[in-house]
């Protein structure tokens, strides 16, 4: 037998010793996941949806050590498959309960102000880093050895000032007396982080691949979904999770801190109930057509000559929702149409161009909050720049042109009538620059030489504009319109700041967004906000489709 | 990437998420009980030993930088007397939705041990089980007694929603009370010729006759200067409807009284005003023409005193005008120091809470002028009038003394379902889009909901 021979059979008879002791762990390790699973489940009071999903995931898992042990027991690689997928979680779960439980999260919104002690280190880390970068050429040729040593002992030095700087070791001299108060849990956290981590190690090396028949394909699917993890886990834990989450919520009546009882479909209920009375007299008061202690009034119509009350049980939702498509019907067109001008001037060649695509912007990459704030002063009737301009500009007419012009004195945000007007103009103004970028960009991609075709055509400027421009920037429009429509529709900030939060004046503001922040984080009917979270969800997603099916009628008229 | 550095790589991430890990050490929960009897905290003798162990933290709602700073120092000050790490932070302000990060802190579990709630806020929160009551602390407290306090406000802070019962509870202690002013501007009253407002309430004549009879003189200074200013909010058109006779809420406070004879009236001439163009338009912000000297009358409470005391023109404060009921209305603006049901050292929260409400911490807060002690007794009064001692700070004092409606909590309903229909339906009175009668009408079918929730 060959030498090489011989270390393949060592390393594979080593390696199934090794998937002995795998199969004994995963054999132990399912009966204790989905026995605690059920325990914690039999004992829960009361319905606890986070213990419940925990529990589930402790079964799954349970149930895949379970068939890691089995596959592998046969030496079949889907047994390393399963190991390593239980063992990862596991060792990732203990480590971020353990984190959490240490109050290392909290402590981490403390870093900040660590890090700023731990800036100068920083910056040393920086400039050695800087400098071995910026040299990667010239060390083609050996560095001499002494400033090797010397950049060595920088980066060292540094690094320990920095994590000495930011409390590291106060850190770590504390750590025990953590966990002794905590008692049990964080020990057997760590027991179960470093016995899974261990596993995981083990499982990953080559001897148990090869005693599993593991390929190179395996491995590489496994590295694959390794890398993919970060992201996996994520978006699980950050997105999809807490989506479904409020779908859930939104069947409930929960109030962020009490019980949640499930409501079934009475929320969705309370959203969209209306009721429709015929009335005897056009100002007949609800009162005597239909339940005041139930609906207030929404609206009141006149149809040839018959009074119609419709009665809303949630009356502010559809206020609301109208006051929302209003502002978008305003704000999207407002937001677009001006950045797709702006972008064809600025895509032009003359000069100082460069200078103005930055100035368009500048308001976009502004704090929406100092935006809403300066607007807000701007808009005050009485000391505001707005009015003060279009006075001055009156008064100066009505010098010149001997004229009687009246002073409006618009009370932009004081008036029910302008207050939502208001709103778009500002929001319009932020959002032209972002659209006008991406038209500019849009604009950019399309080839010279379909305007030189045109032009040797005869077309002209307005021709071009409108047979070469704008259906090459179809997609572009798309994205635009689609972007610029759920932002529109999502609309919060600028209503919260202007009408300090009430949607005022009247309901003038109120938006879906604003009524959705009001009953979760002011009244703290959390069930009820989902409900109305996932309504505005189904709102966006129709306004959404059908821009994309028009898109693609178009695109069809375009390719024919 | 040798091996080397990635071992450095690998120890700094990991030292970092360790150094996380600096910050105070977690506590064990305990059960929130009273233990052993405490001290009042003007009676220590000496300063505790310091406790490393035990870290408190506490917020409020800070106008201003500068208050921000006197709590901050405060803390100190009752961090050494108490021998208990405090860690003070100052909340948003009114506009920086400060209860609705609160409550959203509360339910996740991150909110401080003690933290500052407005008075309309107590019911809501006891109501959802997020404050410690603090009865058995306070009844092992030396020198403690409710009657130290304002009585409206204590009214709230010890009422039992079980039993219905007041002095069973204990919520919390207030840290201040305000009240309604009318801010002068005296320049512009004077070149319009009417008659000075502190004139009229010595001599008993501020009524709102008089009080229209002003606003209309400054007004008919023309230009932009108006004669009244207010913010849209519950509190300036809630005085008027008081003043009237009338209220938000029944005598029980369990339904609405906005449909009320007396209320009505207290609406239709505020309605009077604002269609008589004498007022700032109703939604604008009324501070800032304000202070540009625009406007001859501004109302609002004490907390707006630093920002106005920097004002260019001559300014003084009268009380509100008395309305027809006799009296003028005002309301007893209150916020309440509380504890955290989940605090981990309820004893220690009980003495913090203590200790911030004690005469000298309140002087000391009162000092920046912004607030009113809520300790009453004629020693506070005294120490509160040498404060701005060249302006009328007895207006204040009058305020309070003239049957103030308290800033109160709806143990019945709910406060912000209540404010927002009220809130919108008074705004369109105010800005001509709804006839009082209209409002009348429908307002209470409406707001009356609110206490079925």
């Amino acid at each position: 037998m060959s030498a090489a021979a011989a270390s393949l059979a060592a390393t594979g008879k080593r390696g199934h010793a090794v998937l002995n002791v795998l199969t004994a762990w995963h054999l132990v390790l399912a009966p204790l996941l989905i026995g605690g699973a059920l325990l914690t489940l039999s004992t829960l009071g009361a319905v606890d949806l986070i213990a419940a999903i925990l529990a589930g995931v402790a079964i799954l898992l349970g149930i895949a050590s379970g068939g890691a042990a089995v596959f592998i027991a046969r030496r079949n690689h889907l047994g390393r498959t399963l190991s390593l997928t239980v063992n990862y979680l596991l060792c990732l779960g203990s480590a971020l309960a353990l984190a959490h439980l240490l109050g290392v999260f909290m402590g981490l919104d403390d870093l900040a102000d660590a890090m700023a002690r731990g800036i100068p280190y920083l910056l040393l880390l920086l400039i050695v880093a800087g400098y071995f970068i910026s040299t990667v050429e010239v060390r083609e040729r050996p560095v001499p050895a002494a400033r090797r040593a010397l950049g060595r002992v920088f980066m060292v030095s540094g690094t320990a000032g920095f994590l000495f700087s930011v409390g590291a070791l106060t850190a770590l001299t504390s750590i025990p007396g953590r966990y002794a108060a905590l008692g049990w849990l964080p020990f057997a956290l760590t027991l179960v982080m470093l016995l899974a981590g261990g596993m995981l190690w083990r499982m990953s090396r080559r001897d148990c691949a090869q005693a599993l028949g593991a390929k190179n394909i395996h491995s590489e699917r496994l590295s694959g979904w390794l890398f993919l993890s970060p992201n996996l886990l994520g978006f699980v834990l950050f997105f999809a999770g807490p989506l479904l989450f409020s779908l859930y919520v939104s069947f409930t009546n929960w109030d962020s801190f009490n019980q949640r009882d499930w409501v079934g479909l009475a929320n969705y209920a309370r959203v969209f109930n209306l009721s429709v009375s015929v009335l005897a007299t056009p100002d007949q008061p609800l009162r005597e057509v239909m339940d005041a202690g139930r609906y207030d009034e929404l609206l009141r119509l006149n149809i040839l000559g018959q009074g119609i009350l419709i009665g809303a049980e949630d009356k502010r939702f559809w206020i609301a929702l109208r006051n929302t498509l209003v502002f978008g019907l305003l704000a999207v067109p407002l937001s677009v149409l001006p950045a797709l001008l702006l972008a064809a001037l600025l895509n032009s060649q003359l000069p100082g161009m460069r200078f103005y695509r930055t100035l368009y912007f500048v308001p976009s990459v502004a704090a929406v909050v100092g935006v809403a704030l300066i607007w807000q002063w701007m808009y005050n009737s009485q000391v505001g720049w707005i009015n003060y301009f279009v006075s001055s500009a009156i008064g100066f007419l009505n010098a010149v042109l001997g004229s009687n012009i009246r002073d409006p004195q618009i009370r932009w945000l004081a008036d029910s009538d302008y207050a939502l007007l208001s709103v778009v103009i500002m929001s319009a103004w932020q959002w032209i620059g972002f659209n006008t970028v991406l038209f500019l960009a849009g604009l950019q991609t399309i080839p010279r030489e379909l305007y030189e075709a045109a032009t040797v055509d005869g077309a002209n400027a307005r021709q071009q504009f409108f047979n070469v421009t704008l259906p090459m920037l179809a997609p572009t429009t798309l994205y635009v319109l689609i972007t610029t429509t759920i932002q529109a529709l999502q609309v919060f900030d600028q209503v919260f700041i202007v009408s300090n939060g009430t949607g005022g004046p009247g309901t003038a503001t109120l938006t879906m967004t604003l009524n959705l922040y009001q009953n979760g984080f002011q009244s703290f009917r959390q069930g009820y906000a989902s409900a109305l979270a996932w309504v505005l969800f189904i709102v966006i997603f129709v306004f959404t489709l059908v821009q994309f099916r028009r898109q693609r009628r178009a695109s069809g008229a375009y390719d024919e | 990437m040798n091996r080397t550095y990635r071992l450095i790589g690998l120890t700094a991430a990991l030292s970092l998420a360790l150094a996380a890990c600096a910050a105070p050490p977690a506590q064990p929960a305990q059960p929130a009980q009273p233990a052993q009897p405490v001290q009042p905290a003007a009676t220590q003798p000496a300063a505790p030993a310091p406790s490393a162990e035990i870290v408190l933290r506490w917020r409020t709602r800070p106008d201003n930088k500068e208050e921000a700073d006197v709590y901050a120092s405060i803390s100190d000050e009752v961090s050494k007397k108490l021998g208990i790490k405090l860690v003070y932070e100052p909340g948003g302000s009114e506009t920086a939705s400060y209860q609705d990060v609160l409550r959203t802190e509360l339910a996740a579990g991150t909110a401080p041990d003690v933290f500052w709630i407005p008075g309309t806020d107590i019911a809501d929160f006891v109501q959802r089980g997020l404050l410690l009551d603090l009865r058995p602390y306070a009844a092992k407290t030396e020198g403690y007694s409710d009657a130290n306090y304002y009585p409206e406000p204590m009214f709230h802070l010890t009422y039992n929603p079980e039993t219905g019962k007041l002095g069973e509870k204990l919520w919390g202690l207030p840290r201040d009370v305000s009240t309604f002013v009318l801010y002068l501007n005296l320049d512009l009253i004077n070149e319009a010729g009417a008659p000075d407002p502190r004139e009229l309430a010595k001599a008993g004549k501020w009524d709102w006759d008089a009080f229209k009879q002003v606003a209309e003189k400054v007004n008919a200074l023309g230009g932009d200067i108006k004669g009244y200013g207010m913010n849209a909010w519950w509190g300036p058109f809630g005085a008027f409807m008081n003043a009237a006779g009338g209220g938000f809420f029944n005598a029980e406070r369990n339904a609405c009284n906005l449909n009320s004879k007396e209320t009505l009236t207290g609406l239709a001439f505020l309605r009077e005003l604002y269609d008589a163009g004498l007022a700032v338009p109703y939604g604008e912000d009324s501070e800032p023409p304000f202070r540009a000297g625009k406007v001859g009358m501004f109302q609002n409470g004490r907390w707006a005193t630093p920002g106005i005391s920097t004002v260019t023109f001559n300014w003084d404060v009268v009380e509100l005008p008395k309305g027809p009921s006799g009296h003028m209305g005002n309301w007893l603006f209150w916020g309440a120091y509380v504890v955290n049901k989940n605090t981990k050292h309820p004893e220690e929260a009980w003495k913090l809470v203590d200790a911030l409400t004690q005469p000298d911490i309140q002087a000391e807060v009162a000092a920046r002028g912004t607030n009113i002690p809520s300790r009453v007794g004629e020693a506070v009064f005294a120490e509160f009038l040498k404060i701005l001692p060249e302006k009328n700070n007895q207006a204040f004092l009058n305020g309070l003394a003239d049957k103030p409606t308290a800033e109160g909590p709806l143990w019945t309903g709910s406060w912000p379902d209540f404010d927002r229909v009220m809130g919108a339906q008074v705004s369109d009175v105010l800005t001509g889009k709804l006839s009082v009668e209209q409002f009348g009408q429908t307002v209470c079918d409406e707001a009356n909901k609110a206490f079925n929730k």
